[in-house]
């Protein structure tokens, strides 16, 4: 199963919500879809999901166009939207019992499909809870819940850790590492960097309607740092490592910093264990030795310029 | 089958909307207070009458009366809560804030508008069901008859899902709240006019019975425009609501050019029999109406059908000029709704030609000419609107196209006549010639004495459009060709 978004493009008059968007991922992945605010990213899932057509380009989800195909590819889609549910005077399995049979179940198979997909999601114990009366985190699995009735192999997700607290988060990450594992593809977009980059296998960087950076994780975060940062920690004779450190060749600087030294190095994971075997044989007692990776965070401030349209 | 099964056939075999919407209903305290209110209203008017009759309790028209202050209630509560429960529902689950998920999944854009009217009419069935005893109750204060009374109610019953689909149209009219709140109004005003209607013919329904010849067609008649009506707002609503990119206008064209010919054969086969040409002219001033409408419509569709439309192509030359004729897009609407009034007139003409014997058919002549012209001038208005959104308001939205059309017919129906007003109402010409002021009102044909000038003006200004649209409509026509699918992934797979 592959998703591919090929040479999107969705103008609102003037404005280019989307400008020539491209990017392919694949089953088992976990997209991470970052951007600023207006970047383009919700136009780029609501086309993804059959509700927007794009003014140029296509969506082709297992090869079936959203465009020309919308109602197949809306069996292999689940889309959590970043709203969630409002339907009044309606319980939670009165709600997935709804969406269910508009998704053609039926019979037996049915109830089981809500019952599987209640227990994954922990609703079993609020399913007759009227939905208004639910909290954000809940609401927020109830709209997965029904984004996983029909088993879609592609999940796009709009914000989904958006408003919830540290625990119902914590849960939807493992709930995203599940599906992950059973062979979903998953887009999600989160404003919530350091998360992503906890879930995600991939990210893409997205402003103004167009893709700035696109790759997986661990790509992006070393073509965010050419310079290596190590951290080292030593029981003594610290000022003595400093100053040897300075005539190390490939240390292009080197600063104290509490207890520790940071070491910047030009090279690359060769070259850092190569300074941490020179400095065990020099008589050095290393009690800590740590890279410090530049995080998704960073990449996104220094790539993105935070404009809008 | 045992019951058990039998009962999951049954279930699985219903609209998942009805389910849904009746589930939302019976837990509703809307509904639950309206019914209650309905109920206790009832009750409170029965009540109050039958103290205040006295001795005209045992009168003969007692029941007739009590039936129709009942009947009169229970119309405005049917007529104003279903229509609005049903629309503005509908109308939250699609506005902008509030993704309508019902839309990503499988169901079909004809089921979930069935899905609403079948929901809307079971609520009509409860409202009735409610008020039914009081109703039966009248038959023992004599005066009226049973079948009078189920007779009534049935055209009770069948005016209110008419409003019902409607509203549930203007509720999925793609305007903002704005417009929304307008067409509500104007809504709710033509659901005014046929409550009086209805109760206009209920009255005469229990106080004639129902007997006779000119009831029955009567009936027949109100039936197959009121279904004629329904069917119409239903396909309209299942396109308002299929995705941009299909082919949203085939149905539509496809339901009221089969209306327009099923009807048509009907009201010359009545109008042959009767020797009247009352039955043309009212199948003739409806569809020029529709047609004249669909113009407005046309000049808001897409210029360039989606991608959807244009793979489903025939290939073959006929084909393809059957599907121009009926496929979504401004050039083919505009075609579409042109021909169709040309062939609507074409018709009454030849037939006013074939039975120029029959009493009426100066009227009929004059309907026609009327019914043209005023088409004309929709023409020229839809036509200058769509030129100036493509030549000087770009930014204007294709689909708000009718929106300039509706200005420019406002400000050209009175602006003549108030000009002429404001310069010459001194003169003694204008107050012995001010009708021809009314040059640019399309609705100004009764004029008998003008309708050369009206004609010549609209003649000039329709083929000085037509002939400024000519580029546009040919580059249309030209490009109306089937699609091959052409989308090549190059995409940067991640990895």
């Amino acid at each position: 199963m592959k998703v591919e978004i090929v040479n999107l493009k969705k103008h609102f008059g003037a404005t280019r919500a989307v400008d020539d968007v491209s990017f392919a991922f694949s089953s088992g992945q976990v997209v991470g879809f970052v951007g600023p605010n207006g970047a383009g990213k919700t136009t780029t899932m609501r086309i993804l999901a059959t509700l927007d057509e794009p003014t140029v380009g296509d969506a082709l989800i297992d090869g079936v166009s959203v465009v020309e195909e919308p109602e197949r590819a809306r069996q292999l889609v689940g889309y959590v939207p970043d709203s969630l549910p409002t339907h009044r005077d309606m319980s939670v399995h009165e709600y997935l019992d709804f969406f269910a049979r508009a998704y053609g179940l039926k019979g037996g198979r049915r109830e089981k499909v809500i019952e599987s997909v209640e227990e994954f999601t922990g609703l079993v114990v609020i399913r007759d809870k009227m939905l208004v009366a639910l909290s954000k985190g809940m609401k927020q699995r109830v709209s997965l819940a029904r984004a996983l009735l029909h088993d879609p192999p592609v999940l796009i997700m709009d914000e989904p850790a958006a408003g919830l607290d540290p625990r119902a988060r914590i849960e939807l990450r493992e709930l995203l590492r599940v599906l992950s594992s059973q062979g979903k593809a998953i887009l999600i977009s989160s404003h919530i960097l350091t998360e992503l980059a906890e879930i995600c296998h991939a990210a893409v960087i997205i402003e103004r309607g167009s893709v700035l950076m696109a790759g997986a994780i661990g790509d992006l975060l070393a073509s965010g740092a050419p310079h290596r940062t190590v951290l080292i920690r030593v029981t003594s004779e610290r000022e003595r490592l400093y100053r040897e450190l300075l005539e190390t060749p490939r240390v292009e600087k080197a600063s104290l910093a509490g207890e520790e030294i940071a070491v910047e190095i030009n090279g690359d994971e060769e070259a850092c264990c190569d300074l941490l075997a020179a400095l065990i044989s020099r008589g050095h007692r290393v009690v800590e030795f740590k890279q410090q990776r530049a995080n998704l965070e960073e990449i996104f401030m220094n790539v993105t310029k935070g404009a809008v349209q | 089958m045992n019951f058990a099964s039998r009962s999951v056939f049954t279930s699985d075999a219903i609209n998942p909307i009805v389910i849904k919407e009746l589930r939302q209903a019976v837990q509703s305290r809307f509904v639950i207070a309206a019914l209650l209110t309905l109920l206790t209203i009832q009750i409170v008017a029965i009540g109050i009458y039958i103290l205040a009759s006295g001795g005209s309790l045992f009168g003969f028209d007692a029941g007739r009366q009590a039936f129709l202050m009942l009947f009169a209630i229970l119309q405005v509560i049917g007529m104003l809560f279903v229509p609005l429960y049903t629309a503005v529902r509908l109308a939250a689950e699609r506005s902008d804030t509030n993704v309508d998920l019902l839309f990503i999944t499988t169901i079909k854009p004809r089921s979930i508008i069935a899905g609403k009217m079948f929901a809307a009419l079971t609520l009509t069935a409860l409202i009735y069901s409610a008020c039914m005893p009081f109703m039966a109750f009248t038959y023992f204060l004599r005066g009226i008859d049973l079948p009078s009374i189920f007779i009534s109610l049935g055209v009770g019953f069948v005016v209110v899902v008419a409003c019902a689909q409607a509203a549930v149209f203007v509720a999925l009219i793609p305007v903002n709240r704005a417009f929304k709140v307008i067409f509500g109004l104007i809504a709710l005003i033509i659901f005014g006019i046929a409550y009086f209607a209805t109760m206009a013919g209920v009255s005469g329904v229990v106080t004639r019975g129902v007997v006779g010849r000119d009831f029955w067609q009567g009936i027949i008649i109100i039936g197959l425009v009121i279904c004629f009506l329904v069917g119409l707002f239903f396909v309209m609503s299942v396109a308002l609501i299929m995705p941009a990119a299909s082919n949203r206008a085939l149905a539509v064209r496809l339901f009221i050019t089969a209306a327009w010919l099923l009807m048509g054969v009907a009201a010359l086969t009545n109008g042959s029999i009767e020797k009247d040409h009352s039955p043309v002219i009212v199948w003739l001033v409806m569809f020029e109406i529709i047609f004249a409408l669909a113009i407005f419509a046309a000049v808001s569709e897409r210029d360039q059908p989606g991608r959807r439309v244009l793979r489903s192509i025939p290939q073959s030359r006929p084909g393809r000029a059957q599907a121009f004729f009926f496929f979504s897009g401004a050039a083919n609407g505009l075609t579409w709704a042109s021909v169709m009034i040309a062939l609507t007139l074409a018709v009454v003409w030849v037939w006013g030609k074939l039975f120029p014997i029959h009493g009426n058919v100066g009227d009929l002549f004059n309907s026609a000419k009327w019914m043209g012209g005023m088409c004309l001038y929709f023409f020229c208005y839809a036509m200058t609107g769509a030129l100036l959104r493509r030549r000087l308001f770009s930014r204007v939205k294709t689909e708000a196209t009718w929106l300039i059309g509706v200005i420019l017919l406002a400000v050209g129906s009175v602006a003549p006549f108030l000009i002429g007003y404001i310069v010459f109402f001194n003169d003694q010409w204008w107050k012995e010639d001010f009708d021809a002021w009314w040059v640019g009102n399309p609705f100004a044909w009764g004029n008998k004495g003008h309708r050369v000038l009206y004609a010549s003006v609209a003649g000039l200004w329709a083929a000085l459009v037509a002939a400024m649209s000519l580029p546009w409509f040919i580059e249309r026509v030209k490009s109306f060709r089937p699609a091959t699918r052409v989308v090549e992934s190059d995409a940067f797979e991640i990895r």
